[in-house]
């Protein structure tokens, strides 16, 4: 399949960090393996995790919990490592993020994505593509080429320290949402 | 038959490099007739492959200059500079022409028909460029028509179509050759409704006068050597087609149902001459592949893709075979320990083979070093001779591609900078000619490769003064000799303007520096003013293994290589914690340390032992503390990729038997680092 048949596809990998809800394009998703040992790089950034054997290839692992902002998390037995390809620098690259848990693989129609909250969101919205409304849950889609993208590994560290000056960490984003709707 | 056309291209490339390479020789050993073949051998097989694959353009440009030598190669013409210029223009144009086929973009076509117009010069001729077939090459004044008249049966078999082979062009290229009558047979065709239009039922005899030997004819028919009979003998050794009864006699079996064979045409012409002597008879050796390419059988060409691939999948091996001798010692089954010791040899034999495969001699790159020397020499007025020692040194394929062009550089500025005009050589009291020496050796795993001039030099002073003045270092600091060749690989060093009035070098240092730490390469510059300089770069033997020494530090392994290792030593865990001046004595002799854990912020070890491993680092020894050595091992180097390509200190990961993952050190550049922390953590505290 080329990437425009790719992108005709509405299907998304939706996964759990903390209390909220993510998902991840299809497209982008390679595969969901368990959490395993995890060899550790010495003197990087504390959210990239390091290094595992993937079927014989060395795959990096970011911890997306500590690359959001969010706390650090006991891996539980529903931890898992999702395999992504993501666009850097013009470059396919592969790369493991940890999540609290994988949920499950959704539809989600073009006309059901709201533009994202530009304010109050904890999250730099530049990394989200838009919000859908699943049931009565919101569901925050990744745009994981831009989370990923090597530039933005050490803004988003100094961002989400700014967002969460900015507001109190008990917020949740269907909050801001909300309250962004209300401003409407 | 694109494919075909692709195969071609890759050997022309090859005939035009040996082409070049052995042009450059002669300009040393002009009389060498070794040398002559070689290039007239080049030139005819990109003759023929170029008409065969409807590079028209090349092939007749390619025939002017064969034509060219030829008459050297008979000892008509000397080879001389001027020649040797052209031939050399003619190649460069051969290069433009094998990219552009026919369609030539108007810059081509002109050089075209300059170069054209220069090599008939040469011939004595002032034809124009299309003069087309039929020179004749009598710019010796020597009129005497020397062909020699040849007879030769081509029979295709029936399925020839099948592989795309078009007999008629096979004739057309004799046809190139000289003077040719062509008969052909066609009382085989049967009637129509029988006839399979795939499948050939011509034959041939041909008449062919030329000056071309025998294996020219050979060469001809090369690539159909399987699929047809073909004979080919000497009829006589005059040009039969000046003799009009034979002609006439020719007309005549041309119009004629059935072959004649060889037998009968050489009672024609035995009756012609009325000779008893058939002196000359033909030799009866069956048909066989031309001389020139007899060199080539006991070795066959493969795409580099194929062994990058072969070399993935066996490093894939080893990591696999880890695995294996691992979990057979952990079965305790002696059969199956048995297996994974076979297995454990078999893959140690053929990783060795398959990487004997992925290297190349440096020889290979010679060819454009020498063409920059002379070309460059050339127009900056400097006599300059270029010599090579060690060209059969071995290297990885994929580092000699990347090698190439940092040693141009380097070359580059040995003659733009380093070796100065005949002039001012002279008045310095040293011979006319520079000198510039490639060397490349081995050195335990590693290759080393020198380009030494014997210029001007550097003078380290001069460096130092740019440097200070370019705020690279304070002028108080006190600076090895290294240390201040070193700074000319500085970036800020090398974009200073004016830069060839100080020290004459630097330009682009830094991006070769750079290059090089792609293929884990390091260079070094050492120069004595008024003597010269010699640029030395030291390479890992293979990209993707390296020996090394597997070290547990908390919960992770590393592999040390084993080339920068010294020794190893057993230390109590108390000596070489909370140390104030991280020194320890080692055999006698005061060695700093690095504690790893600490330097890594992972917790102390509660082990009461721990082992320094000794590293070499520039001139002296340095420790590493880690928890403790584990073994030897044969780690596959993988690339950790992007995310972490700012992680200098580990050069890559390997896998390891048990499938987790270890990292590789690249010791020089983490204690390169550990030492600027401690600087950092020393002014702090000052």
């Amino acid at each position: 399949m080329n990437k425009e048949e790719l992108e005709q596809i509405t299907s998304y990998l939706t996964f759990k960090l903390g209390e909220e809800e993510f998902a991840a394009h299809v497209s982008r998703v390679l595969s969901i393996m368990e959490m395993t040992k995890i060899t550790q790089i010495p003197k990087t950034p504390g959210y990239m995790k390091g290094v595992i054997n993937l079927r014989g290839q060395v795959l990096p692992v970011i911890d997306t919990r500590l690359k959001f902002g969010m706390s650090a998390a006991e891996y539980t037995a529903n931890t898992c490592i999702v395999v992504m390809e993501v666009e850097v620098g013009g470059e396919n690259v592969q790369v493991g993020t940890i999540v609290d848990s994988v949920q499950e693989v959704l539809e989600i129609e073009k006309d059901q994505i709201q533009p994202p909250p530009t304010i109050g969101n904890r999250i730099k919205s530049e990394f989200i593509y838009g919000m859908a409304k699943i049931e009565d849950k919101f569901i925050m889609i990744l745009d994981m080429d831009k989370v990923f993208s090597a530039e933005e590994i050490e803004d988003v560290q100094a961002s989400t320290e700014r967002g969460r000056q900015q507001q109190p960490a008990d917020e949740s984003p269907q909050e801001a949402v909300n309250e962004k709707h209300e401003a409407e | 038959m694109e494919k075909f056309t692709e195969k071609f291209i890759e050997e022309a490339t090859d005939n035009i490099s040996n082409l070049e390479d052995a042009l450059l020789k002669l300009e040393n050993d002009p009389g060498s007739t070794d040398l002559v073949e070689r290039v007239f051998r080049s030139m005819h097989s990109l003759k023929g492959g170029g008409s065969m694959f409807g590079f028209t353009k090349l092939s007749d440009f390619t025939h002017h200059l064969e034509n060219l030598w030829d008459n050297i190669r008979e000892g008509h013409l000397q080879v001389n500079q001027g020649l040797l210029d052209i031939t050399l223009q003619a190649v460069d144009h051969l290069k433009v022409l094998l990219k552009e086929k026919d369609e030539l973009s108007p810059d081509t076509e002109t050089t075209h028909k300059n170069l054209t117009v220069q090599v008939m010069k040469f011939l004595g001729e002032e034809n124009t460029a299309d003069a087309g077939e039929g020179v004749s090459d009598s710019s010796s004044g020597d009129s005497g028509d020397d062909s020699k008249t040849y007879y030769i049966y081509f029979d295709p078999a029936e399925n020839i179509f099948d592989d795309g082979t078009n007999p008629l062009f096979l004739l057309d290229e004799l046809n190139s050759l000289g003077q040719c009558k062509i008969i052909p047979y066609l009382h085989r065709i049967p009637v129509l409704h029988e006839m399979e239009p795939v499948k050939c039922y011509t034959y041939w005899e041909v008449i062919l006068a030329t000056q071309e030997d025998e294996n020219a004819i050979h060469d001809v028919f090369i690539f159909v050597q399987e699929q047809a009979e073909i004979n080919v003998h000497l009829l006589s050794n005059t040009n039969l087609f000046n003799n009009s009864s034979f002609l006439e006699q020719l007309e005549q079996q041309a119009s004629g149902e059935k072959d004649l064979g060889f037998e009968g045409f050489r009672d024609m012409v035995d009756g012609l001459t009325a000779k008893e002597d058939s002196a000359e008879v033909a030799d009866n050796r069956p048909a066989k592949g031309s001389g020139s390419k007899e060199s080539t059988i006991s070795s066959i060409r493969v795409e580099s893709e194929k062994i990058d691939h072969m070399m993935n999948l066996v490093s894939e091996l080893v990591t696999t075979q880890a695995r294996l001798s691992l979990r057979a010692e952990q079965l305790k089954d002696s059969e199956l320990e048995g297996i994974a010791e076979n297995v454990q040899k078999l893959t140690r034999q053929l990783r060795d083979n398959a990487f004997d495969v992925a290297l190349v001699p440096v020889e290979t790159m010679l060819t454009r070093f020498q063409r920059l020397v002379r070309d460059l020499s050339g127009s900056l007025n400097k006599k300059v001779n270029f010599t090579a020692e060690g060209t059969d040194t071995e290297l990885d394929k994929n580092i000699i591609e990347k090698l190439t062009d940092p040693l141009l550089h380097i070359i580059r500025n040995c003659i733009d900078h380093g070796i100065e005009t005949p002039e001012e050589r002279s008045k310095a009291g040293k011979p006319e000619e520079g000198k510039i020496t490639f060397k490349a050796f081995y050195s335990g795993a590693s290759v080393h490769i020198q380009v030494h001039d014997d210029g001007k030099g550097i003078d380290p002073e001069k460096i130092r003064k740019k440097a200070v003045e370019r705020n690279l270092i304070s002028p108080e600091a006190s600076l090895s000799r290294k240390e201040i060749f070193d700074l000319t690989f500085h970036p800020g060093f090398s974009t200073a303007e004016n830069i060839t009035d100080v020290s004459g070098r630097g330009v682009g240092m830094d991006v070769v520096k750079r290059n090089l730490g792609e293929i884990r390469g390091e260079v070094e510059i050492d120069s004595e003013p008024g003597t010269g300089t010699t640029i030395t770069v030291k390479l890992p033997l293979t990209l993707s293994i390296v020996d090394g020494l597997l070290v547990q530090i908390a919960e992770s392994k590393y592999v040390i290589p084993l080339s920068a290792v010294d020794k190893i030593y057993a230390v109590k865990h108390s000596e070489v914690v909370d140390h104030f001046n991280n020194l320890i004595v080692l055999d006698g002799e005061r060695t700093p340390f690095f504690n790893l854990r600490e330097e890594f912020h992972l917790p102390e070890s509660e082990n009461e032992t721990e082992e320094i491993v000794a590293v070499r680092y520039e001139e002296t020894r340095v420790g590493l503390v880690v928890d403790n050595v584990i073994g030897e091992y044969q780690a596959v180097l993988k690339s950790m990729g992007k995310m972490y390509k700012e992680q200098e200190m580990i050069s890559g990961a390997t896998i390891l038997g048990d499938g987790t993952v270890a990292l590789v050190m690249d010791t020089n550049k983490m204690i390169e680092k550990f030492s600027s922390y401690q600087e950092d953590r020393n002014s702090i505290v000052e």
